[in-house]
């Protein structure tokens, strides 16, 4: 019987149940392809979208650590870090993307079509440009343009612009390190990258805010330098005013602490802002002093003096014909600035005889001299904590000519980097022990717990403590009677060496007669030498005597530096005595 | 005979089970609205509050009709569907425009579904028309209940709503099986194509190109899946897959909290509770909705009448539609058509409408065994 059959009124007949339990199979049959199906995916296939859900919401990130700052040795910031903005965008919610370029683009000082085509990339996130200035960050906020947002990253600051520059170097974009200390402690300053699971919604939001994010960064080390930001500032403006006044076309001040080997002072001209490395000429940023070897000229005279001293082949008062200013030697002939007959090894000296020097360095023996050099550091890496550092260029005794040993003992022929000589002098001063020089005195993990730290590094002792005693008052007469007085100090002994040193001239084959490099390089007070100076001028224009060019900026440098650390000074003149008289304060 | 006491009877054990498998399936659905949308802290009157209210109403539509006499009800039919086809009209004239489709009918600050609200009336309507006399023959059976669909159906289509307008179809499928056809093979097989359908659709569908699918798609309803490419089902695919067994935990559904999955709350509204419950929960919601359709069933047959038993028929028809339908496009076996699930999804109109509609079968229960 169908159901079809029955009326209206009657009760629904049981034989339209078989359709009943059809449709019940029907309907189970559904559901079990239904619950076959759950299977499948919650099952079969969980681990598989399970994953695809994880990388769909997590994005692993890799969250670099601030970078540690630096400072100087009285913990002054040399480099630090702020926040600046970089504008960055949501394609998906810029409403008018050609009208937000033509707003942005003047700002941003791009073209509005590059900035266009940003803003219509196919993605979730575009960067339109990183690290703008505040006052930029500042103005797009302001314009409220949907899916337009700044994001603070930390950038690299200098709070003295070009202080320091070639020491500390700078970094780039990323704030990786590209010179100098930056690069060289990359690894500490920078830390430990982490990786950070990031949570996103399905418009790549971040779930957690931006201010977490940078809790979970972690400072890479700090460091403290053997620097002084007084005495480089003194430095800087020694060097600026010789370079300018002579309108040279370089120059370079390295002042170093002689007990310890640590560098106070380090300034190279021409020079670059550290906030601006990237718009530097190229090479300005190289740190000429440990890069770039020169011949060092005169000022290596007082090494061969060591030598000769150490080795007793001379004495101060041995008496040397100085062949009346000329001595000829294998077809040349070398001359002096002062001409003289017989005179004593010390007025030689304080004179800068060519004549005596290549006597000395002959009777001395080229291989005995070749060893005293050796022992001073030339040739070899001085070991200080600065990249790029050049061995300079000292030939071995093997391979010179008749003419290498002569040449040497006048300081040609023999390339040395500025810190090379610092540090050979220093080695005089400190009572013939040769020191490692060092930059970085302490360096600090992000708590703030001392990591390593710098203990002076005796190398070797090059001269005898008398030797050293000797070589100090021959120095000392070089300032007080000889082609460095513009060195002397008032009050303080001066002990130290003039150099003027013709450029070899690649071009020509031959020592350029116009081109010097000028210098001098002493220490003081003599008795216990607390800075060591050397400073360079390259191609001075007019007269390149190192005493007349180069001894006035020492002068300048060490006298304020002496008064800043408060060193006594070795002789109390009268004036100075009256003016620091207890009366005339009272007055 | 039985004492005509028993006419207005209390609720026995199957009305029992019946109510608590509703409210079970209420509970489950406000769960998941709320897993979404509890968080949004845009709105001031979030998501999951609208719909506990629209739940209220719906409680309160399921008991005055239950309470109600079917008979009356059906003899009003022609006046409900009447109404139902002007609103339908209305939507055309008045409605509001959402991402291409045209299918509410605003109310101050609310909006009216009247696709949803059609069902019922049309229900009412062929159970009425085959219960009233006999009716035999190709015409009276088939051409003429048609020819009454008809009108809601092209309404519908053109909103455009492919989904509800399928819905709508199936109403007078069900009614059109449950009285019989000529052949029984030929019921049985529309039967089970019904059921089956979905997943036929499926294997169809899935020979089809992407292009092709976008543009079919693009043509029925253009107001589904803009971007295209299948993206809401991969993200209702990885969220079920990745509740695993037991579940994410509330709340804890990566898929649906960061936005991954739209229309959470809507017509994936499965997908969530399938994401934050696993297979166990999934599995305990199909028993929760097979139950309702089995005792739907038995109410059916206990019917004490053709009407009763017809209506019953209808409003299970139009429900198991809409569940598989639902389910089926959640798990990838359907093409993603915007079905909501009933009793679960967001939306005052549908469940207004559902628990209307179980109302009724809790009035065809509790007057099984009157006499006539």
């Amino acid at each position: 019987m169908k159901l079809s059959e029955v009326t209206a009124e009657s009760e629904v007949p049981t034989a339209y149940r078989w359709r009943t339990v059809a449709v019940c199979l029907a309907l189970l049959c559904g559901f079990g392809v239904m619950v076959f199906r759950f299977g499948h995916l919650q099952i079969l296939q969980a681990e598989e979208l399970s994953q695809r859900a994880n990388r769909q919401y997590q994005r692993v990130i890799v969250l670099d650590s601030t970078r540690g700052g630096i400072s100087d040795r009285k913990g002054r910031a040399l480099a630090l870090n702020i926040d600046v903005p970089s504008i960055i965008a949501e394609p998906l919610l810029v409403t008018a993307p050609s009208q937000a370029a033509q707003k942005l683009a003047p700002v941003l000082d791009m073209q509005a079509k590059t900035v266009e085509r940003l803003l219509r990339a196919k993605k979730d996130w575009v960067r339109i440009k990183r690290k703008v200035s505040l006052a930029q960050g500042q103005q797009i906020q302001a314009m409220g343009l949907p899916g337009i947002d700044i994001e603070m990253e930390p950038q690299r600051f200098y709070p003295n612009g070009s202080l320091l520059a070639h020491v500390l170097g700078g970094v780039g974009i990323d704030s990786q390190g590209l010179e100098g200390l930056e690069y060289g402690y990359e690894r500490f300053l920078k830390g430990q990258p982490q990786r950070v699971v990031r949570q996103k919604d399905a418009r790549g939001h971040p779930i957690f805010s931006e201010g977490q994010l940078r809790e979970s960064r972690i400072s890479g080390h700090t460091i403290t330098l053997s620097i002084d930001q007084v005495i480089q500032f003194i430095a800087e403006r020694a060097i600026d005013r010789a370079v300018s006044e002579t309108q040279a076309r370089g120059g370079t001040i390295l002042i170093m602490d002689p007990e310890s080997g640590g560098i106070l002072g380090w300034a190279l001209r021409p020079t670059f802002d550290l906030n601006l490395l990237r718009e530097a000429p190229g090479g300005v940023w190289r740190n000429r002093a440990v890069t770039d070897p020169y011949e060092p000229g005169s000022t290596l005279k007082a090494m061969l003096a060591a030598a000769a001293l150490e080795e007793h082949v001379i004495e101060l008062d041995t008496l040397v014909y100085a062949g009346g200013g000329e001595v000829p030697l294998n077809g040349t002939i070398i001359h002096d600035h002062t001409k003289a007959e017989w005179i004593t090894f010390a007025e030689a000296l304080v004179h800068s005889s060519n004549v005596v020097a290549v006597k000395t360095a002959l009777s001395l023996s080229g291989e005995r001299y070749y060893e005293y050099l050796r022992e001073f550091g030339f040739g070899e890496r001085t070991g200080i904590d600065l990249p790029g550092e050049s061995r300079g260029k000292l030939k071995v005794p093997q391979d010179w000519s008749s003419r290498t040993l002569p040449s040497i003992a006048i300081g040609q022929e023999i390339s040395v980097t500025p810190l090379q000589m610092v540090t050979a002098m220093s080695a005089i001063a400190n009572h013939g022990w040769l020191m490692k020089p060092f930059v970085v005195q302490t360096m600090r993990d992000a708590e703030g717990q001392v990591v390593d730290e710098h203990t002076p590094e005796p190398r070797r002792r090059v001269i005898s403590e008398k030797t050293a005693s000797t070589l100090g008052s021959l120095l000392a007469r070089v300032v007080n009677e000889g082609t460095g007085r513009r060195a002397a100090i008032p009050g303080y002994q001066v002990a130290g060496k003039t150099g003027t040193a013709q450029k070899f001239d690649v071009e020509a084959g031959q020592y350029s007669s116009s081109r010097f490099i000028a210098s001098f390089l002493g220490y003081v007070p003599v008795e216990q030498p607390r800075l060591t100076i050397l400073v360079m001028i390259d191609e001075p224009k007019g007269p390149a005597w190192g005493g007349v060019v180069a001894a006035p900026a020492f002068q300048e440098a060490a006298e304020q530096i002496l008064r800043y650390l408060e060193v006594v000074p070795d002789t109390v003149e009268p004036m100075r005595l009256a003016l620091a008289s207890p009366f005339d304060s009272v007055q | 005979m039985l004492n005509p006491a028993m006419t207005e009877r209390g609720v026995d054990a199957l009305e029992w089970s019946f109510i608590g498998v509703v409210l079970g399936i209420l509970v489950v659905g406000i769960l998941s609205i709320y897993s979404v949308t509890s968080k949004s802290l845009l709105t001031m009157f979030p998501v999951y509050l609208k719909q506990s209210i629209w739940i209220l109403v719906g409680l309160l539509a399921f008991w005055v009709i239950g309470s109600m006499d079917y008979h009356k009800l059906a003899r009003l039919s022609i006046v409900f569907y009447g109404i139902g086809l002007l609103l339908l009209i209305g939507v055309f004239l008045i409605g509001k425009n959402s991402r291409g489709a045209q299918r509410w009918i605003p109310l101050g600050p609310l909006a009216m579904q009247p696709s949803e609200f059609v069902k019922l009336p049309l229900i009412l309507m062929l159970a009425s028309y085959y219960s009233n006399k006999v009716r035999q023959g190709w015409w009276y059976r088939v051409i003429i209940p048609a020819l009454i669909t008809l009108p809601g159906f092209v309404l519908i289509l053109k909103q455009p709503d492919l989904g509800s307008s399928l819905g709508f179809l199936a109403i007078y499928v069900t009614l059109l099986l449950a009285v019989g056809v000529k052949s029984k093979a030929f019921g049985l097989v529309l039967l089970s194509a019904l059921m089956l359908f979905p997943f036929a659709w499926g294997g169809l569908w899935g020979s089809l190109h992407d292009y092709q699918k976008e543009r079919i798609i693009s043509f029925v309803d253009p107001a589904y899946d803009p971007g295209g490419k299948g993206y809401h089902g991969l993200q209702s695919r990885i969220a079920i897959g990745s509740g695993e067994i037991v579940g994410k935990g509330l709340h804890r559904g990566t898929q649906t909290q960061f936005k991954f999955l739209p229309e959470g709350h809507t017509d994936f509204v499965f997908a969530v509770f399938a994401e934050e419950w696993g297979f166990l929960g999934a599995l305990l919601l199909l028993s929760l909705f097979l139950s309702l359709f089995l005792i739907g069933f038995e109410i059916a047959a206990k019917a004490k009448d053709l009407l009763g038993a017809l209506l019953t028929i209808g409003v299970i028809g139009m429900i198991v539609f809409g569940v598989i339908v639902n389910i089926a496009m959640t798990l990838g076996l359907a093409p993603i058509v915007g079905i909501p699930l009933p009793l679960m999804s967001y939306g005052g109109s549908s469940m207004i409408m559902t628990m209307a509609s179980l109302g009724l079968l809790l009035s065809v229960r509790r007057r099984r065994l009157t006499l006539s």
